[in-house]
């Protein structure tokens, strides 16, 4: 979602490049920050396979610079476009504020685009947005390709909520900027629109107005109060499946067991652990008390045979002072 | 199907949306100054889950395109630890670390919104750091729901005024065309 910060006189947009595998989405993100101007781009990260195929997504900032007084950001990112790396691909997806969708204009490549922009759909229903409604432009990639189908054919299939489209042939740059271009003008517009609808009812509803980090509709207390049941840390072998939002009472944990809460689990299924924060040394021994079902015997085995052990030394010890004490005559 | 434009302005982007006004960057500003010095880290970043930066504090080695880039991956980062919960049946994990030889990275979340990173070194703990984050985290919390319910102040109204025409000149200039 776009974050306005009147304090830095900043917006923040972000921008994702969606569609099949191999369409060239990173491909256009390369361009952008080889030919942006050096003062407006950030370094392109990639989180990428050793193949160099896209795992989570590349990411570019890119400054727009002051408008109306108001920096201006966008944030550039890609997907995985292998059908392999949905979740992931879904991930970035959040709080997005505009599309492109890449296409591959090849004939053979026609199902993917169709599966892909399919799975667009999906995605973004996931986060309550739709095709319609969101900011999105189409860009018909690899133009330059024999096997390029028209762009009415491509239209069609791809393209039944009529955004506009660009032509692009992103290996060479061609088109990307305008394709961007497109897509941030759409993004601004946005704002704009919602700030007039947004203010234009903040009066009639002034809590909604501005919307504040943490505080949805429903405002949990932080830390996120953990079931104190929880057996997550190291689980026994058949898990218990807990619901996804379990109705745990929603008490504040004291800060000290709050903090260490993800340091040390509550493994034991009805154990809390609840140990002051300081260092790690002393705080081992209380976690050997909670270890995981599973392992138990494991610890009793140890038990048992450090038991054995403290009866072999004192029968040892006891046997040498009898010894000692017939030798000197002090028993009969 | 109509979408008009809006039902998904006046809806979605409005509850949404994150907006933040100068008294509310300070009151967060103070929250993490005190935070940095009582848990003796060096840095600390507040972050949307977006992958926005919100607000800094510290003094870290890094460019302001660094940071940006740092708050892209910690909401990746947090997101995907997110999705693994949610596969193991947890709700959400709520804090995240990362160990380096000698600078260590800790993500604490906050809220629902929004997520804390701390940047130190050894001359710190983690058990501190986590004890302080935490605290701070619920500190943060409450404040957001102050900023909730006090509602519209009013400022910013015409600060996005004149964007829209500013925007095309600006994007010819970027874009260069």
């Amino acid at each position: 979602m776009v974050q306005i910060n009147f304090a830095n006189k900043e917006i923040q947009c972000k921008v994702v490049y969606y569609g099949p595998g191999m369409s060239g989405k990173t491909t256009n993100l390369e361009v952008v920050h080889k030919k942006a101007p050096p003062t407006s781009k950030g370094e392109l990260t990639s989180i990428a396979t050793e193949g160099d195929r896209t795992l989570f997504f590349d990411f570019m900032p890119l400054d727009l610079g002051n408008i109306a007084g108001i920096k201006t950001k966008f944030q550039l990112y890609t997907v995985p476009g292998q059908v392999y790396y949905n979740s992931t691909r879904k991930l970035v997806l959040q709080g997005v504020d505009g599309v492109v969708f890449v296409a591959d204009s090849q004939a053979e490549k026609i199902e993917e685009n169709i599966e892909a922009m399919e799975n667009l759909r999906a995605n973004l229903k996931e986060y309550g947005r739709d095709l319609h409604s969101i900011p999105i432009i189409v860009q018909f990639n690899k133009r330059d390709l024999p096997t390029a189908m028209t762009c009415e054919e491509l239209n069609e299939k791809l393209n039944p909520m009529g955004a506009p489209t660009f032509e692009a042939v992103a290996a060479t740059g061609e088109g990307v900027f305008p394709t961007l271009k497109a897509l941030a003008s759409l993004v601004l517009e946005s704002i704009n629109r919602d700030k007039k609808g947004g203010m234009a009812s903040a009066t009639a509803a002034p809590a909604k107005a501005a919307a504040a980090p943490g505080a949805p509709r429903k405002m949990p207390t932080a830390p996120k109060p953990m079931p104190a049941p929880a057996a997550d840390g190291a689980p026994a072998a058949p898990r218990p499946v807990r619901p996804a939002a379990p109705a745990a009472p929603q008490t504040v944990r004291p800060a000290a067991s709050a903090a260490t809460a993800t340091a040390s689990r509550p493994t034991g299924g009805t154990k809390t652990v609840k140990r002051p924060a300081r260092n790690a040394e002393p705080a081992r021994r209380p976690e050997a008390g909670v270890r995981p079902m599973g392992k138990v015997n494991i610890k009793e085995r140890k038990d048992a045979s450090s038991m054995m052990l403290w009866v072999i030394v004192s029968t040892v010890i006891l046997g040498a002072g009898a010894f000692l004490a017939w030798k000197f005559n002090l028993i009969g | 199907m109509p979408h008009p434009s809006r039902q998904y302005s006046d809806n979605d982007l409005r509850e949404s949306r994150l907006v933040f006004y100068k008294e509310d960057i300070q009151q967060i500003d103070s929250t993490l100054r005190e935070f940095l010095s009582r848990s003796k880290s060096q840095a600390a970043l507040l972050v949307d889950k977006d992958g926005h930066l919100i607000t800094q504090e510290g003094s870290a080695d890094m460019t302001e395109t660094d940071v940006d880039t740092i708050s892209a991956l910690v909401a990746g980062c947090f997101a995907a630890t997110r999705e693994m919960a949610r596969i193991l049946g947890e709700e959400e994990f709520t804090a995240l670390f990362h160990q380096g030889r000698k600078d260590n990275l800790q993500l604490t979340l906050v809220g629902q919104r929004t997520i804390l990173a701390v940047l130190f070194d050894d001359s710190t703990t983690i058990g501190m750091v986590r004890l302080y984050a935490a605290e701070a985290a619920r500190k943060l919390t409450s404040l957001f729901r102050k900023i909730l319910s006090r509602g519209e102040t009013g400022h910013g109204e015409n600060e996005l005024a004149d964007f829209e025409q500013a925007a095309a000149g600006t994007l010819d200039d970027v874009f260069g065309m």
